[in-house]
């Protein structure tokens, strides 16, 4: 998820027209026991184009790609397909953005670390896009930012930590690796390539804290 | 971690013995003899860490703040104490979160 391919893939027309969005970004608030907004357009093709390239990202390199349907009729396909994913030693993740979302959990301990990730990584990898989905499928609701965005109570969770995964890839592209890249990136002069990025990183934290403000 | 006897003499225990109230040191490790670690990092919000303290952990919301504070101020801290297998699905919890976390012996 380079932030040119962002760009491009996104169809972001003007840095006006970010700009404006991130000023008017309405907050969440609850409505009868949903979380709900109004997202424009742009906003909505905006996120959906992020999960999807998170969804790409996470996926990659995964033989069934994390398909919804499972042919759960019979047990043993279900044990080939696993034995079929399943690496027998997980090498060491190369995209940044995959080592952040799925960090070491033996810090002192190579061999445990990988042991770890042989048995958890994959339904840790199986959850987060299915919990994408769940969100591309809400937003889906809303017809292009037509309709509110009412997020049901059960799916909130889903939303903030899909919101986060997004978060955690558009940062790790941006090389935000402490607070102080952070700081460095807020005081970015507009001209800078990297801007439209900060802007969608700022919209997409605005959104996680009224979500959670909201509930 | 309650390990004293109670300070006025008093027994705790309902029988009398001192067997619970007075439990060696070795077998309270024996049993929390790892814990989970959620380290700062400078993404996720400090509304977000204390809702996933409190949405996982059940934490009060005073506790949920007191550890996301201590995240955030010293670096890290500790979350939860257990057997190795508890913690690695608390690890493994975290890290759905997208929080930043390991594991280690409590006696490190």
């Amino acid at each position: 998820m380079s932030a040119r391919s962002l760009v491009q893939e996104s169809g972001a027309r003007s840095e006006f027209q970010l700009s404006e969005m991130c000023n008017a970004m309405k907050k969440f608030h609850r409505r009868r026991g949903m979380i709900v907004t109004q997202l424009s357009a742009y906003e909505v093709e905006l996120l959906a184009s992020l999960i999807m390239q998170l969804i790409e990202l996470i996926s990659d390199g995964e033989p069934n790609g994390f398909a919804t349907e499972s042919k759960a009729d019979d047990p043993f396909d279900e044990i080939v397909k696993n034995l079929e994913g399943e690496p027998d030693e997980p090498g060491p993740l190369e995209d940044p953005v995959l080592r952040r979302l799925f960090p070491d959990a033996y810090p002192d301990d190579p061999a445990a670390s990988a042991d770890f990730r042989r048995f958890t990584e994959r339904d840790l990898k199986a959850a987060k896009v299915a919990e994408a989905r769940v969100v591309l499928n809400r937003l889906a609701t809303t017809e292009l930012g037509a309709r509110d965005l009412k997020i049901p109570r059960e799916e909130v969770e889903s939303w903030l930590r899909t919101l986060t995964s997004v978060r955690l890839a558009v940062a790790t592209r941006l090389g935000i690796k402490d607070a102080a890249a952070a700081d460095e990136l807020a005081a970015l002069p507009d001209e800078d390539p990297r801007s439209f990025m900060v802007n969608v990183y700022d919209w997409l934290g605005f959104a996680q804290e009224t979500l959670i403000n909201a509930l | 971690m309650v390990l004293m006897p109670d300070s006025d003499g008093e027994s705790l225990t309902p029988a009398g013995g001192t067997a619970i109230a007075e439990r060696p040191v070795d077998e309270i490790l024996a049993q929390t003899p790892w814990v989970t670690i959620v380290w700062d990092d400078p993404v996720n919000l400090m509304s977000y860490v204390t809702h996933v303290f409190v949405a996982y952990f059940h934490y009060t919301k005073s506790k949920a703040e007191k550890l996301m504070l201590q995240v955030h101020t010293t670096g890290k801290a500790i979350v939860s104490s257990g057997t190795r297998e508890a913690m690695e699905r608390d690890v493994t919890a975290m890290h759905e979160y997208g929080l930043w976390a390991t594991l280690d012996k409590s006696d490190k």
